[in-house]
């Protein structure tokens, strides 16, 4: 049954906010957020080895911490709400849950202890040239040659591509849509982007011929991106909730602080009713998250829905909470200085990252059979 | 008037402005051209003579558009081109000319209509100052025939390029907060003017903090008598809003349809483009759209009637507000359709994504600037329905004793 934290759940939330309070502030987003690789390697190392973060749900045999979606789902509420600039998602949430869902015994092996101990930064080379986030929008072609696999085929806006040196790629075969890993090599080149959301880089990633290792059985290949793509949208809305706390929990202090007419703008009813209906979204954002986490660590039967479900609810209630805050901020809501900006452009950015709401809403509607 | 005697009245306005034209033009754009036409009574001929104008109706003064167009002669008529493309005739022109002294409208109104007060820039807004835009702390004291102005102004739009402002200061400390409030018109272009650039959240510096410091303006600019001032803004504020809600963003101009039709043709290509044009959600979404800028274009035609036949209109004060609701409508849809390619944002590598997001970005100008929609509800409850006040902590209270915001803070 789905049910609020445990004890244990709630400490390390603490431990995780508290870590991130301390690496990730607004200046280290900021002063991050300009660099070219866009994260900083030493943060990312005290990440797994202080912390453990990039192995939470890896299993201990591979060298991870052996805790689940729930623990991980933490780890990027927590994420989110400070904007943390690491190829985390990338990594953690599209890389390690292919490879793990690809149920590839050997990748898990040679793979996922690189992953748990931050040596791997990994990406899913994904969506292909349509943009379309589900198997049908797979457009790189792999092609045998003799005993290995070649790749061709261009990802036009895959999160950290620019950084990543393992690619979790899809793409088709005689066989239909299979999975293969690409280690970054010869016939591998990846562009930066100049991006709205700077606290996460995309990249143009080009596959040219590259070599290709199958990852799991090829005629598989369809039905894990469905799910690995449904458990990235859990862990994206998990992100968006957290966010969107954060941006609610800035517009509240501001309604607090700022004085206007004599009285701080909080007494004003106009200003109340705003913020109880972010409020609403917010709450109900967590809540939509934190279903889909436990169904992504309990009931895979709900996944499907429960993560359409939540990356639908999540992407609006972010994108509200962050218009939000810079309105009920005013002029300086339009400023770079004040992080409001901050959270819109990741709102922005993630409304789109893994299919619109739009999408995710029709998808829905399918998977409850409507 | 009949229909005949129109056209005779017109062919008199058209017959004087030639031979005006005959005497005057020289096929020289230049200051002195432009002076001799705002002289003229040329520049806005709807305004009246002692503003400068020639009591025009509108077709008069667009049968002297005709002419002057014909004769290749710029600068006139300049006020029936609308609030964006000569926004400083209505912000400046509106305060000089409803509350102006005769010398001022003398000495002024040429000078604005012939384009001689150059760039303009707005300094209403402190930091400690915004919606409460009476609460404003920066002052203006008289020494003499000039006032010395001290104090901070924030979100100047332009003022790094200003060469003139419409200045709002206090010069009453004694009286409550409305009441100590005064109008100038102030020049720049001098020591004691601090501009310092803001950027945006679109990675941009168009705004400004503006430092005043022993600053000078005459006291002959000073327009309407000392703590008269909020009366006289009201003008301006009135015009930058009805200006607001003026700004269509369809894209009909451009085509031989009429609105109805192609109002809406910039989301109906990025639909197409997206091959989302059969999708009904983003069909409902369009023509709800669509019917949120045809209303406000025929809302706003009322109000121009209203104007025309009562000197004042209601609906004129509803144009701002839908229109922040059709910017970021427009804007958030014209993304969503970009998919993936809306994730860039990088003028050389992408300007149909880069203008997008920039949009997406924007709409807050007039959902915030110019007063914020909630602001303009509080206005539109009050002055248009008659509903009672809210609270007002402040109200005859002298400002000197009045709970301030902190207006310290600077963003530099
Ligand atoms: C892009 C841009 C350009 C601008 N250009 C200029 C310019 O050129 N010159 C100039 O002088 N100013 C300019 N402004 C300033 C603009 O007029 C102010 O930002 C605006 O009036 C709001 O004031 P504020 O920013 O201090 O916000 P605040 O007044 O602090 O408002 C904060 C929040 O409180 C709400 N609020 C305040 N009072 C009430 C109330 N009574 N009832 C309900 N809600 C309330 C507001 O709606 C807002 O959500 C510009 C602003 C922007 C964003």
């Amino acid at each position: 049954m789905f049910s609020a934290l445990t004890e244990e759940q709630r400490e390390f939330r603490e431990l995780v906010r508290g870590f991130l309070a301390e690496k990730s502030t607004e200046a280290d987003v900021r002063r991050l957020m300009a660099t070219e690789q866009g994260y900083d390697p030493q943060l990312w190392r005290q990440m797994a080895e202080e912390v453990g973060l990039q192995g939470i749900a890896i299993a201990e045999e591979h060298g991870g911490q052996g805790f689940g979606w729930i623990e991980l789902g933490i780890v990027l509420e927590e994420m989110g709400r400070v904007l943390l600039c690491a190829p985390y998602f990338s990594t953690v949430v599209l890389a390690a849950s292919a490879i793990a869902e690809s149920g590839d015994a050997e990748a898990a092996a040679a793979r996922l202890p690189g992953i748990a101990d931050g040596s791997t930064i990994a990406t899913l080379a994904f969506p292909g040239e349509n943009g379309r986030w589900d198997a049908e929008g797979v457009t790189a072609r792999a092609t045998r040659e003799g005993g290995s696999w070649r790749i061709s085929g261009t990802a036009p806006s895959t999160i950290d591509g620019h950084v990543a040196s393992l690619f979790v790629v899809p793409a088709r075969t005689d066989e239909g849509v299979s999975l293969f890993l690409v280690d970054r090599g010869d016939g591998v080149a990846s562009t930066s982007l100049q991006t709205l959301d700077q606290t996460r880089r995309l990249a143009v990633v080009t596959f040219d011929g590259a070599a290709a290792e199958p990852l799991g059985e090829p005629s598989a290949g369809a039905a894990t991106l469905e799910r690995v793509l449904d458990l990235a949208a859990v862990g994206l809305a998990a992100e968006q909730a957290g966010a969107a706390r954060a941006a609610f929990d800035m517009s509240v202090a501001y309604l607090k602080e700022r004085v206007q007419f004599g009285q701080p703008i909080g007494a004003f009813q106009a200003l109340k009713h705003m913020a109880a209906d972010v409020l609403i979204e917010v709450e109900s954002a967590s809540s939509a998250s934190s279903y889909a986490l436990w169904a992504a660590a309990e009931s895979r039967d709900q996944l499907p829905a429960a993560a359409s479900l939540a990356a639908a609810f999540c992407t609006d209630a972010l994108v509200t909470a962050c218009h939000q805050n810079i309105q009920f901020h005013g002029g300086m809501g339009f400023t770079w200085e004040v992080p409001a900006h901050l959270y819109f452009k990741r709102a922005r950015a993630d409304e789109i990252l893994l299919g619109d709401a739009d999408f995710h809403r029709e998808r829905l509607a399918q998977r409850i059979g409507v | 008037m009949s229909t005949v005697a129109v056209e005779s009245d017109l062919d008199a306005v058209r017959a004087e402005a030639q031979d005006w034209l005959a005497q005057n033009w020289h096929g020289v754009d230049d200051p002195a051209w432009n002076r001799r036409v705002a002289e003229a009574g040329y520049a806005a001929p709807t305004w009246p003579a002692e503003d400068s104008g020639r009591g025009y109706s509108r077709a008069q003064a667009r049968a002297v558009a005709a002419v002057f167009d014909a004769a290749g002669a710029p600068g006139a008529a300049r006020e029936l081109r609308g609030f964006h493309e000569y926004p400083w005739l209505e912000l400046m022109g509106g305060p000089i000319r409803a509350y102006g002294t005769p010398e001022q409208k003398r000495e002024l109104l040429p000078r604005l209509l012939a384009g001689e007060f150059g760039v303009g820039c707005l300094l209403y807004s402190e930091p400690g100052a915004g919606s409460d835009l009476a609460g404003l702390q920066t002052r203006a004291e008289c020494d003499g025939d000039e006032y010395v102005v001290n104090g901070q102004k924030v979100w100047t739009t332009g003022g790094h390029l200003a060469d003139t402002a419409l200045l709002m200061a206090r010069t009453d400390w004694d009286v409550p907060k409305h009441a100590g409030l005064s109008f100038f018109i102030f020049p720049m272009r001098q020591p004691g003017v601090e501009v310092r650039p803001i950027r945006q959240m679109t990675g941009d510096a168009e705004f400004n903090e503006v430092f005043l410091t022993d600053a000078r303006v005459p006291a002959a600019n000073l327009i309407g008598g000392p703590g008269n001032g909020w009366k006289v803004l009201q003008i301006a504020l009135g015009a930058e809003r009805r200006g607001m809600g003026e700004m269509a963003m369809g894209t009909a101009k451009t085509s031989t349809r009429p609105s109805l039709y192609a109002l809406s043709d910039d989301l109906v290509e990025a639909a197409r483009a997206a091959g989302r044009s059969d999708d009904p959600v983003v069909r409902q979404e369009i023509m709800r759209i669509h019917a949120w800028r045809l209303t406000n274009e025929w809302n706003n035609a009322r109000a121009l009637e209203e104007f025309r036949t009562n000197g004042a209109s209601s609906l004129a004060s509803l144009g701002k507000l839908a229109n922040s609701r059709i910017l970021h409508g427009a804007a958030a849809l014209r993304y969503r359709l970009l998919g993936n390619r809306a994730l860039q944002y990088d003028e050389a590598a992408d300007d149909e994504a880069y203008r997008i997001d920039y949009d997406l970005m924007f709409a807050f100008i007039n959902s915030i600037g110019g007063g914020s929609d909630q602001i303009q509800r509080n206005i539109i409850s009050e002055r248009v329905l008659g509903l009672p006040k809210g609270f007002e902590p402040d109200k005859g209270v002298p400002f000197r004793d009045v709970l301030k915001a902190d207006a310290t803070r600077s963003l530099g």
